[in-house]
């Protein structure tokens, strides 16, 4: 599922819901020249008015609840999310604090409920913070020129060796007479 | 003084391009950086000490206990990279390595799950510890006491108890 929504540039709207600046200060590390965003077309704007894009940081406090859904509408349709950092992602390590509302998740969970909405697509970019170029790969990803390369995986022990007596005493034997079975090999 | 604008085209010219070409052109990190932990399932015993030294909770742990099974699982989009699940894996099997480049279009891609099998008690019948983690510590456990490793904590507790006071009278 890559985005043919948006031909052309890309106008972003940077929104600090409750973040530690960290991540704020590598959105606009990849605006210098080094990273330079700009010759992809992708441009910071001042109001959500006229932005194709919303970048989150930060995990969404309560003081920052209705402001961010206020901004969240008044980026018109059709319109796609990246949320930077892990704080965005999950709630980071901020994710049982009382004061927030833990990522954008539970962000989307809201306005499903509460406005019936359908969500729009969605970028994670996991780090804290993470590196501009993890950022860049995040919006390349969004836009479909790059692959994305995380897969979830899933790992489930097939078989164990019986625990016997006889077994676990003589351990080292049956090590060695077999080799295959697996304690955490080093 | 005013520079002339022609002057400010040749310093231009004189420093180059500094503009990495990110998206179409590989870039590495640097050396010792903190970037994705991967749990590496052959050697991971089940122990919890990751689960218990992660600040934002990114590792958790269920134990299942109809099927016998516990689950350690890492979300990526809550770890902070700090590396301190690394320092206290007893067999090194969660390692930092260098990757960034984890954005995804689905949270449900940012998970790694491990599910282990675990060992029943065999005196009480119930589920205890996996049985790698068993393995693992009946290797620094000397051969006469490895049995009662086949027990519960507290069924453990109560043969040991036992067995003292055997000793003594
Ligand atoms: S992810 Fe880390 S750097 Fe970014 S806002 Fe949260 S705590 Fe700060
Ligand atoms: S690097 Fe830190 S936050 Fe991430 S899984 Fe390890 S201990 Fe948890
Ligand atoms: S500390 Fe290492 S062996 Fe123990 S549960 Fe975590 S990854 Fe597995």
């Amino acid at each position: 599922m890559s985005l043919k929504l948006f031909r052309r540039s890309l106008w972003v709207y940077h929104l600090n819901s409750g973040s530690c600046n960290g991540c704020d200060i590598e959105v606009l590390n990849i605006f210098t020249p080094y990273h330079d965003v700009e010759r992809l077309g992708i441009k910071l704007v001042a109001s959500p008015r006229h932005a194709d894009v919303i970048v989150f940081t930060g995990p969404i406090t309560r003081e920052t609840l209705p402001k961010a859904i206020r901004a969240f509408f008044a980026v018109p349709e059709p319109k796609a999310v990246v949320a930077v950092g892990s704080c965005a992602c999950g709630g980071g390590i901020w994710y049982d604090s009382y004061a927030v509302i833990g990522g954008i998740e539970a962000f989307y969970r809201i306005l499903e409920n509460y406005y019936k909405i359908r969500l729009p697509l969605t970028v994670y970019v996991p780090g804290c913070p993470p590196k501009p170029e993890a950022i860049i790969y995040g919006i390349a990803v969004l836009r479909g020129v790059l692959k994305q390369k995380q897969r979830k995986t899933y790992f489930l022990e097939k078989e164990v060796p019986a625990l016997t007596r006889d077994f676990i005493v003589n351990l080292e034997k049956y090590m060695k007479q077999e080799g295959g079975i697996n304690i955490g090999k080093k | 003084m005013k520079t002339p604008r022609i002057d400010i085209f040749k310093e231009a010219l004189k420093t180059g391009v500094v503009t990495k070409k990110y998206p179409f052109e590989p870039v590495e990190a640097p050396e010792g950086f903190r970037g994705k932990p991967s749990i590496d399932f052959e050697k991971c015993i089940g122990c919890e000490a990751c689960v218990n030294i992660c600040p934002p909770n990114a590792l958790s742990v269920e134990i299942d206990t109809k099927r016998g099974i516990k689950r350690v699982m890492l979300f990526l989009g809550r770890c902070i990279f700090c590396g301190r699940c690394q320092d206290v894996c007893p067999t090194e099997a969660i390692k930092l390595s260098r990757e960034f480049e984890l954005s995804s279009l689905n949270s449900k891609d940012l998970y790694q799950i491990v599910e282990l099998k675990m060992a029943k008690c065999k005196i009480c019948g119930r589920y205890y510890a996996t049985v790698r983690q068993i393995l693992f510590t009946a290797k620094n456990v000397p051969k006469d006491q490895r049995p009662l490793l086949l027990l519960c904590d507290e069924c453990r507790s109560k043969v040991s108890a036992k067995h003292i006071s055997y000793a003594r009278w």
